[in-house]
């Protein structure tokens, strides 16, 4: 009698897809996990996946973080030694929990039955999935998920393209249903983390995240990124994000925890870096509190000091630098998560004036002003005479523990704008401005930064690549991961060809070659 | 006796051999007897009809010198018992009285003594005692079944003791086969090898099965790193499946056991989880066991289904014996300490202040020796009493032990006690049997040492800079924390995850393991007549598991939250187990019979329970553990724990065709149905298996020094079904907070059970009247159709996928050889080899998968995994890069560099061959026994090494110093050679749980001597103490040859991962021991 063995082999902890239908949950649970997994914390409270996803890779390449943590004795990422075993965590978390739960919306049949639900899913996957491309340059996009083996790689390329067009789809979409005041029969705000199920919200990100992606390919292909930024622009698709209450971050509580303030206060493991902290202090910036904690070394006065990239070795032990600044007063583990800030569009509409493209909102000099003071106001700070100091310079690095780490201040760049100055100038000091205000968003720091070399950072201390990455030039891309040579070989290789390069640390990927 | 069957038989010069034929065909009994027991023994005339079988064996055997006993269905032939009466006295007889014993000191009833050369002789009585006349000049001779024969010179002495040495080899031995059926061992087609009761306690081990390490070909036994109570990997013939247990079935009394493997240590960091939970088999009280079968190959378990496909490990109990009251006591004290410790260097001292590593400036005086203070003398007592006895009709066996232990790691002890009862009874003219058998075990394991770099003292003891005297971290392990109003938190210098202050992690730190077992059996068995018996048989095996850990406040932030942890498992392990058997023995003609059982057997197995971890979330009050204290219950690490619910029923049928008494077959055919196939095409396989036995002795006419030959072959395929859930695993799992976590492996729908095809060759030869035996087996299994995780590409959305694939093949040859080199006179002694050598290589995987990964290399740079053209349990590692000339390529900063491009197979901790050596020797009063073994071949890593190297406190590290630099053959940057590289430059390079871990492998080839036992029977007559034996005994004594830092046949992990890797593994241990035996 065989007629109980479906049943006793059907784990009892598990749950079915049925059992998800009640409450509408085969929609939210699966968005929510997407949600939680641009930056990695949908795990609950371990955040070693975010560690290795981004806090010891971008975050470090970005001059926002270093790790005090002599990790494999010394020999690691922050000194260019690419960690295989770290490198591939992006890529597992933008296909497991990115494309993963949202294909199953698909599969559900929540594109047709609710459009603008599916319009965000779409967004979220696209913001996580532009930084899994920025990270490695080709990945698998529009073959995942179809089979089990061989998967093929788009070129980056490609994966720009289909973002722009998923982006049209779904601004349509969710136009679609803001416009026909459409209404769902279940409350989205309960399984949206970050605009409460304010459709207009998410619709202003997707313009602000197609104006960023759009910025990010204007140097390999500037036609298709003007028309982009152009597009995103048009009020008539809906704006942007223009408000630091429409800044897209994912909220957290309960077993969830802010990953990068859980690393920096449970674990030690991650410290300011240098270059972050010497550019608010040169500048007097007064977010500096909010960013950095003083230093509590016994051994030096208490100051906002950062790790300079690279200065963790193997004669290094973790207490060294584990009383360097740590995160400022403005973070706790309940912050929410911060993918992109009203700040960093204005940034972006400032870059688009720069270029004379059109919709930019206003002049160059404008959106630069209106990108500090709303970055100023999301932090809660007074800007003061801020954006009217026209001296200040960033700091030159002084190790107060190991001289040997002192360097010279890489930048001359002021805060005032000066509509008179050079292009390059202009664009420097605007990125530099960006970058200070999207803090800690250290992945779309770490791209901006690749695009235009901006802000100038301090070379690595140590660079261990054994000479494939350039202290001028610094890691332009992770390696792909072993996991890909093991189980996707030949596909991989092809995707190689499409990077057009060796796959190490310094080949650039496509956006970033003219 | 009086058998109700009825034998007619009349004839004139008639054979024996043609009389038990008849007998057999008649009664459905079998007789088993050496065939050169009949030679020259007369013709046979008889005329009975209707008259019971001992009447009619009595009439037959009269005259012959032959006696019988009856055991079960077989009839068992053996020289005669000389008659009690005393013959006519010779001139000047003087008498003498002696006591024959077992080599355990147990009194032996009915032994027959026989003066040589002559017909006057006496048995044994109740107490082993007997009394003949006899003269100086005469020689007796001692003869029992199962016990090898001794002839004894008289001399001057008038009181003998004889202790006679069991042969396990002995013709006409009974040995137990699947489903508790005995058949005589002659006739079997397959390698099968016996071990007393006695070897099982001889020198005791905690863990049972640790005791037959050595003794047996074929077997291979790993013991665990983890303490007092810690599990034993048993493997018969290598490793076969991937994901799939390796380990033998352990059957009891006809009945398989719930062996489940519990919970085991899955990655390089060991951590607050990953603990041993104990083997079910260790529970066991030694002193319950009769005896012990293995049946090595496919062919022997096939019936058996797909837990015997990896062996069988059948024990047999005791039971009370008719017309017999024994008590027995036994009783042994065992003191262990560390083997081997890891090896420091004492004279440079901590690298600067604060540092964890010991790459310093000379020490002024040579560094405190910090284990000395940190391990402890273990100790394992046990007290056991049994009481046997009963009459014809009804038999009681009863038996209480206890075992109290502790670990050589201070904290870790053991509590347990077994207690047994076993009533047999025969009701309606005897032909009804009714068994029960009830076992009751509670066992408590404290403070499991745990392996890997989490959780473990021993890193923290080990790397701690060297020049300190941790002593102070010994008394002081906590000290009052003013920032938390008085909080008692960790002493200890260093953030460091992988170490912290061994006795905080003892003390603060602490797990229990308790365990509640029932094992009941029960049987019914009814004779329908001569040729048929219907037996019913079940079993419920229930253990129940409570495991619990508290992590204090302040263990290092990694591990635990601020305010503790604290983990709490409840688990029940039920098994059920049923079958209903027709037993058959059918003669046809005067030549051929046919036994063999049919039958159907039920197993129904599942577990139930619950897990709380507090996880990364913690608890709100530091240190109260209780989950009320939970800040969240994350079901990611709490909640019901799955059932994992099998049920497998199988119909089967075997049938053994003999021809006369030199030629067997045997057929078995079963198949299975298993809950674990459900949601795939089909529910059920079926397997057959075949085998050949000829005893060449008998058909042709050997020289007379040849004693018995016989050669076996036999094919056997065997099913396994896949694991729960494979087939179709849970879509989604509940995470933090509600949220969903997708699964990341995919269905399996279409998924096959696994096969196993097995062959087996074999041979046994018997020589000078069977003083020298050989036995050899060749054997070849390819296990087919494993279900394989593979890693899947992340953008298939799933980690992994199954397959099903593969052709693992293991092959091999096992050889036992006996020698009696004195049997005849006072000593005696016997000594055998045991040889078995294993090849296993992996011939295919599947179309485009040629990677299976069984231990990931997360954590450390060790991987464990199958590749095609490479075998089970090949090691991976990084290797130091290498010009064309094999030249160290050292980089502009004048280290070694990692070869690029992952790891690289780097060697297999697999035994090439084994040679166990085991003597006995017995000289008076006096029993010696020595077990040398050695394994020979295979590399295994050591991560320990690497780290101690790394913190620059291992002995090479300061050696190398004190050489001023290591030697290398090496080239740099600008192609000049290198010769000598800075010892810290370089073995902080190579070193470390994340470097060049090609450089830590070593041979893992260890000869030891394995165990010794020297015993004592105190010689008593006619007191109340009927005997009386002490024994000494040491276990693990000697390493004649190690080539490792580290012990290689100890594993982390009793499952198929972390084999041949130490990662800050316990030591093994050596032991000596005191025991003594009592019977009443």
């Amino acid at each position: 009698c065989t007629k109980n063995f479906e049943k006793y082999n059907t784990d009892n902890t598990g749950i079915s897809t049925g059992q998800l239908k009640p409450d509408y949950n085969d929609v939210g649970i699966y968005l929510l996990q997407a949600e939680r997994s641009i930056i990695n914390f949908s795990g609950g409270g371990d955040p070693n996946s975010y560690q290795v996803q981004q806090n010891l890779n971008a975050d470090i390449f970005s001059g926002y973080f270093m790790s005090p943590n002599p990790f494999n004795g010394g020999l690691n990422n922050s000194n260019y030694f690419m960690m295989t075993g770290w490198n591939g965590e992006a890529m597992k978390v933008g296909y497991l929990n990115i494309m993963s739960p949202i294909s199953k919306l698909r599969a559900n049949r929540t594109d047709t039955a609710y459009p603008a639900v599916w319009a965000v899913a779409q967004i979220i996957q696209i913001a996580g999935m532009s930084r899994v491309t920025d990270i490695y340059g080709p990945i698998p996009y529009s073959k995942a998920g179809a089979s089990k083996s061989d998967i093929p790689y788009d070129s980056q390329e490609e994966i720009y393209k289909r973002f722009f067009l998923e982006l049209d789809t779904a601004t349509a979409n969710l136009q679609n249903f803001i416009n026909k005041g459409e209404t769902l029969p279940f409350s989205f705000a309960n399984f949206d983390m970050v605009y409460s199920g304010d459709f207009t919200k998410w619709l202003q990100f997707a313009n602000s995240l197609r104006l960023r992606l759009a910025l990010h390919i204007v140097k390999a292909d500037e036609a298709t990124a003007k028309a982009q930024a152009e597009k995103a622009l048009n009020p008539a698709n809906g704006g942007v994000i223009t408000a630091n209450s429409g800044n897209m971050a994912v909220r957290v509580g309960g077993s969830f925890t802010n990953p990068l303030v859980y690393i920096d206060r449970n674990w030690a493991d991650t410290r300011i870096g240098a270059d972050i902290a010497c550019y608010l202090n040169g500048y007097n910036d007064p977010r500096i509190s909010a960013y950095l904690g003083k230093s509590t070394d016994k051994t030096i006065t208490s100051q906002y000091i950062g790790i300079r990239s690279g200065a963790v070795t193997g004669s290094n032990i973790k207490d060294d630098y584990i009383g360097y600044s740590a995160l400022g007063s403005a973070f706790s583990l309940t912050t929410p998560i911060q993918i992109m800030t009203a700040a960093e569009v204005y940034f972006l509409q400032a870059e688009v004036a720069l270029r004379g493209w059109a919709n930019a909102g206003g002049s160059a000099q404008e959106m630069y002003n209106q990108g500090v003071t709303t970055s100023m106001n999301q932090w809660n700070v007074a800007i003061g005479n801020y954006l009217s100091d026209a001296t200040s310079t960033p700091a030159a690095y002084v190790d107060p523990k190991f001289p040997a780490n002192d360097k010279a201040a890489q930048s001359a760049i002021t805060i005032k704008w000066d509509d008179a100055a050079l292009f390059d100038v202009k664009m420097e000091r605007l990125i530099t401005q960006k970058w200070i205000a999207m803090f800690p968003e250290g992945q779309e720091a770490w791209t901006e930064h690749r695009r235009t070399g901006y802000p100038k950072l301090f070379p690595v201390a140590h660079n261990q690549s054994g000479g494939v990455v350039k202290d001028d030039e610094g890691v332009r891309r992770l390696p792909y991961p072993q996991q890909e040579y093991n189980t996707n070989a030949t596909e991989l290789k092809k995707g190689i060809s499409l990077l057009g390069d060796a796959d190490n640390a310094a080949t650039r990927v496509w956006w970033d070659k003219k | 006796k009086t058998y109700s069957q009825t034998v007619s038989i009349s004839g004139r010069h008639l054979s024996l051999y043609e009389v038990f034929n008849t007998i057999s065909k008649q009664t459905g009994y079998e007789f088993v007897y050496d065939a050169k027991l009949l030679d020259s023994k007369g013709a046979v005339n008889i005329n009975a009809q209707g008259q019971n079988l001992s009447e009619v064996l009595d009439k037959c055997l009269n005259d012959k010198a032959l006696t019988y006993s009856i055991m079960d269905k077989i009839i068992v032939i053996s020289p005669k018992k000389a008659p009690r009466e005393v013959a006519p006295a010779p001139i000047a007889a003087t008498p003498v009285t002696g006591t024959v014993t077992d080599s355990a000191g147990h009194p032996l009833q009915n032994v027959s003594i026989q003066v040589k050369g002559t017909s006057r002789g006496a048995m044994t009585d109740a107490s082993g005692h007997f009394s003949l006349d006899v003269q100086p000049t005469d020689v007796l001779v001692i003869s029992y079944i199962g016990f090898d024969k001794q002839e004894v010179t008289i001399g001057a002495n008038t009181n003998l003791n004889i202790r006679l040495a069991e042969s396990n080899k002995q013709l006409g031995t009974v040995v137990v086969t699947a489903l508790g059926i005995k058949r005589s061992e002659k006739s079997i087609t397959y390698a099968a090898q016996q071990v007393s009761g006695v070897e099982l306690t001889k020198a005791k081990d905690p863990n049972l099965m640790n005791t037959l390490n050595g003794k047996v070909a074929g077997l291979t036994i790993s013991s665990s790193s983890s303490g007092v109570g810690g599990s034993a990997k048993v493997i018969l013939r290598g490793s076969k499946s991937g994901l799939n247990t390796n380990q033998a079935l352990y059957v009891i009394d006809g009945m398989p056991m719930n062996n489940t493997l519990t919970n085991q240590p899955n990655s390089s960091y060991g951590g607050s989880t990953a603990y041993d939970g104990g083997d079910p088999i260790s529970n066991m009280n030694p002193e319950d066991i009769e005896s012990i079968s293995i049946l090595k190959g496919a062919s022997a378990a096939a019936l058996y289904g797909s837990q015997g496909a990896n062996g069988v490990v059948l024990i047999t109990t005791k039971s009370g014996k008719a017309g017999r009251t024994t008590i027995s006591y036994a009783s042994g004290f065992t003191l262990s300490q560390a083997a081997y410790k890891p090896e420091f260097q004492n004279s440079y001292g901590v690298s600067r202040t604060g540092s964890t590593q010991s790459w310093g400036d000379k020490l002024t005086t040579k560094a405190h020796n910090n284990l000395d203070d940190f391990f402890q003398t273990g100790t394992n007592a046990t007290n056991a009493i049994s009481l046997a006895g009963g009459t014809e009709k009804t038999q009681t066996y009863f038996s209480y032990a206890n075992t109290s232990a502790r670990g050589i790691q201070p904290t870790n002890k053991l509590g347990r006690n077994n207690i047994s009862f076993k009533e047999t009874g025969k009701f309606l003219n005897d032909k009804l049997t009714a068994e029960a058998d009830v076992n009751y075990i509670t066992q408590k394991i404290d403070n499991t040492p745990l392996s890997g770099l989490y959780f473990n003292p021993l890193t923290g003891l080990y790397l701690y800079p060297r020049g300190t005297d941790l002593s102070q971290y010994k008394s002081d392990f906590e000290i009052s924390d003013a920032s938390r109003n008085g909080l008692m938190v960790q002493k200890w210098p260093f953030h460091e995850d992988v170490q912290q202050n061994p006795w905080w992690i003892l003390n603060r730190n602490p797990n229990k393991l308790n365990r509640n077992r029932l094992l009941l059996n029960a049987s019914l068995k009814y004779e329908i007549n001569k040729y048929l018996s219907i037996q019913a048989r079940g079993s419920v095996d229930r253990m129940n598991d409570v495991y619990d850990q508290k992590l204090y406040a302040d263990n290092n932030s990694y591990l635990a939250p601020l305010n503790g942890g604290y983990v709490y498992q409840n688990l029940t392990t039920n098994q059920q187990y049923g079958d209903l058997l027709l037993n058959f023995n059918v003669p046809f003609g005067k030549e051929w019979r046919v036994t063999g059982v049919v039958g159907g057997a039920i197993r129904d197995l599942k577990n139930s329970g619950e897990k709380f971890n507090s996880g990364k979330e913690g608890l709100h009050i530091a240190n109260v553990f209780t989950l009320n204290n939970f800040t969240a219950m994350n079901s990611v690490n709490s909640g019901t724990l799955p059932d994992n619910h099998s049920q497998y029923q199988s119909v089967f049928g075997s049938a053994n065709i003999s021809f006369k008494d030199w030629f067997y077959v045997d057929l078995t055919a079963r198949n299975d149905w298993s809950s674990n196939l459900a949601f795939t095409p089909t529910l059920s396989y079926f397997y057959p298996s075949v085998g050949l036995n000829v005893i060449l002795s008998s058909v042709t006419r050997l020289p007379e020094w040849v004693s018995f030959a016989k050669v076996r072959g036999s094919y056997a395929q065997v099913g396994s079904s896949p694991q729960t859930y494979q087939s179709y695993p849970a879509r989604n799992s509940l995470g933090a907070e509600g949220s969903i976590i997708g699964n990341t492996i995919a269905p399996f729908t279409d998924l096959k059970p696994e096969k196993t095809n097995s062959l087996e060759f074999g041979t046994e030869w018997r020589f000078f009247n069977n003083r020298l035996s050989v036995d050899a087996t060749y054997y070849k299994t390819n296990t087919k159709n494993q279900t394989m995780l593979i890693a899947a590409s992340w953008a298939s959305y799933y980690d992994y996928y199954y397959i099903n694939a593969g052709n693992i093949q293991n092959q091999g040859v096992e050889a036992v050889v006996r020698y009696d080199v004195f049997r005849d006179s006072k000593l005696t002694w016997n000594t055998g080899l045991n040889f078995a050598t294993n090849q296993n290589r992996i011939i295919e995987l599947a179309p485009g998968v040629d990677d299976f990964t069984l231990t990931g290399a997360s954590g450390s740079n060790y991987s464990s995994k199958f590749r095609v053209g490479g075998s089970f349990g090949d090691i991976y590692g990084n290797v130091l890069k290498k010009d064309a000339q094999g030249r160290i390529v050292i980089n502009s900063d004048g280290a070694p560099t990692k070869q690029d491009g992952g790891m690289v197979k780097i060697g297999n901790s697999n035994t090439k061959f084994q040679l166990g050596w085991n003597n006995n020797l017995g000289y008076k009063h006096f029993t010696l026994s020595m077990l040398i073994d050695g394994k020979f071949g295979g590399k295994v890593m050591s991560v320990t090494q690497s780290m101690m190297d790394q913190y620059g406190v291992s002995k090479v590290s300061g050696d190398a110093r004190d050489a001023g630099g290591v030697k290398i053959n090496g080239v740099d940057g600008s192609g000049n050679a290198v010769t000598s590289i800075d010892a810290q430059k370089w073995y902080t390079t190579i070193g470390g749980r994340e470097a060049i871990s090609g450089e830590y492998m070593y041979n893992a080839t260890t000869v030891r001597l394995r165990e010794v036992a020297l015993g004592y029977t105190v010689p008593l007559k006619d007191i109340f103490i009927k005997a009386l034996k002490f024994s000494l005994t040491g276990r693990n004594l000697i390493y004649f040859y190690k080539k490792a830092p580290f012990d290689p046949e100890l594993t982390m992990s009793t499952a198929n991962g972390l084999s041949g890797v130490d990662i800050f593994m316990q030591p093994a241990l050596r032991s000596y021991g005191l025991s003594l035996n009592a019977t009443f």
